[in-house]
């Protein structure tokens, strides 16, 4: 079964030792995802550079 | 000129009436706390130390009696509450700190204080100094001097507020990712970042330790320069020619989000460094374009290894904005700042290259003039941005990259100021003065500062 992107935050807040009500992980979503999605085109691009 | 025209006027001639007994620190402290209560409202001030201020003032009529020839001396400044004051409260802007009475001052604070400047008192912040607003939830909303309605940026708001108002003669304030240069722009002041590690940040309570640096908020150049070689304690290289520089001016991607009316200062402030003697260049750094995920990633990670244990346990004690970034710099990974740095590493070899072709880079210090208090996102011609990414776009490279950057003010845009940005090679913080100095001459129809009341 997929997992949501909220099961995945949720599960890193847990992770990270943050004890947040459900509230509050729905609070850092849209936020979370703008990060994802930032940074997975910015490692996306800087793979398998050369180190200058 | 009277003791509240010389609360307005640079500390160079302040220092020097002050030592020729033409006005007394005791009088002039008096008229700066005098206008601090008067300018309340604009919430630069998070503690005022006005009796301490009063008796070190009589201490410095003393000693300047004696002869005392501290370049500081009875010179009053307003420190941003993020550097330790002993015996003052350092809040941070924080209620986690709100009650913190440090014991010892910061080393910053100390060489002020060595050259004779009184502490007037702690100026307002963004909370922890992550944020460039300055909506302070527990100190205050600070407001811009030339329309309250409107952000001064910050984190070194109150620093920048202070300066451009006359309640205090310079200040000191902090930069992150624009925290010093961003509030100067905004409000119309000069503000210096330094070369990465040339003021010492001991006793200044951390945002992200690789991206920090501390300096000066001033209303000329000169001042700028007057209070850098205090708080590195070095004297800086004689200021070199300015005739036969070459100012590469940047291009690309992320410039291209710019007010028409800024990118007219701007222009016309390159223009008048041409007029002056510099040579112009366009240059493009291709590095540049990834700087908004480094910053991101960098700051997330090292804030909140800062704030993990608070986090944990009291979380509710941040205000929101500040909670949800540290609370997502906990998720960051050990991959991601990995690569973060090791881009970093790119850009500055990137930049490196480019100062092998020009001298200095000139560039908007932000895209955008003082934004309304409480706008959430920017809207462009090809979309939205959010107002604390644009407001750090074209300062958080140099944070980056550790190199010294200045804004100086170039004018005005519907009223309200406009900062140039110049850049410099590490530790080319006199030629950076040089020409920051040069723009200051012959700046356009610039009157004087903003005088609240």
């Amino acid at each position: 079964m997929a997992v949501t992107q909220r099961e995945h935050l949720a599960a890193a807040v847990r992770a990270a030792g943050l004890r947040l009500r459900p509230v509050e992980v729905d609070a850092l979503l849209p936020a979370w995802r703008r990060y994802r999605d930032l940074v997975e085109v910015f490692l996306t691009a800087s793979r398998d550079d050369p180190v200058p | 000129m009277t003791v509240d025209e010389l609360c307005r006027a640079p500390i160079r001639v302040q220092a020097r009436r002050l030592r020729a007994g033409r006005v007394s620190p005791v009088e002039l402290v008096d008229a700066y706390l005098a206008r601090i209560r008067a300018n309340s409202r604009l919430r630069a001030f998070i503690s005022v130390d006005g009796a301490n201020a009063a008796r070190e003032s009589r201490r410095v009529a003393a000693r300047l009696a004696r002869g005392d020839r501290s370049p500081l001396a009875g010179v009053s400044i307003a420190v941003k509450d993020l550097f330790a004051t002993r015996g003052l409260r350092t809040t941070a802007g924080s209620r986690i700190l709100r009650d913190w009475v440090p014991e010892s001052d910061a080393t910053t604070v100390r060489r002020l204080r060595a050259a004779g400047a009184v502490i007037l008192g702690k100026a307002n912040l963004h909370e922890f100094a992550y944020g460039v607003t300055n909506s302070n939830p527990w100190w205050g909303v600070a407001r811009n001097p030339w329309d309250p309605t409107r952000i001064p940026g910050g984190s070194s708001g109150g620093s920048a507020i202070a300066v451009v108002s006359g309640l205090a003669a310079g200040a000191l304030g902090t930069d992150t990712g624009g925290s010093i240069r961003i509030p100067a722009a905004l409000c119309g002041c000069v503000g210096l970042k330094p070369t990465y590690g040339a003021i010492p940040l001991e006793g200044v309570f951390p945002l992200g330790f690789s991206l920090d640096h501390a300096g000066p908020l001033t209303r000329t150049v000169d001042d700028a320069r007057l209070l850098f070689e205090i708080l590195a304690g070095r004297r800086l290289r004689p200021a070199p020619a300015t005739a036969g520089l070459t100012v590469g001016v940047l291009r690309g991607p992320w410039l291209d989000r710019v007010e028409p009316g800024v990118a007219e200062r701007v222009g016309a402030a390159v223009d008048g460094l041409q007029a002056g003697g510099l040579r112009v260049k366009e240059v493009h750094i291709a590095e540049m374009d990834w700087t908004p995920a480094m910053q991101l990633v960098t700051l997330r990670a090292e804030a909140s290894a800062v704030h993990a244990r608070w986090l944990r346990r009291r979380p509710r004690a941040y205000g929101t904005d500040v909670r949800l970034r540290l609370q997502l710099g906990m998720l960051v990974s050990g991959p991601e700042y990995a690569a973060a740095q090791r881009a970093r590493l790119k850009l500055r070899a990137a930049l490196q290259q480019v100062f092998t072709r020009v001298d200095l880079l000139a560039l908007p210090t932000t895209p955008m003039v003082a934004p309304p208090i409480g706008l959430r996102s920017i809207r462009w011609s090809d979309g939205s941005e959010p107002v604390d990414g644009a407001l750090v776009r074209l300062t958080q490279p140099f944070n980056l990259a550790g190199l010294p950057a200045l804004s100086v003010p170039c004018g005005r845009s519907d009223g309200l100021p406009v900062g140039l940005q110049l850049v410099a090679p590490w530790s080319e913080e006199s030629r950076l003065l040089a020409v920051g100095e040069l723009v200051e001459r012959f700046r356009p129809g610039e009157p004087d500062y903003r005088i609240s009341r």
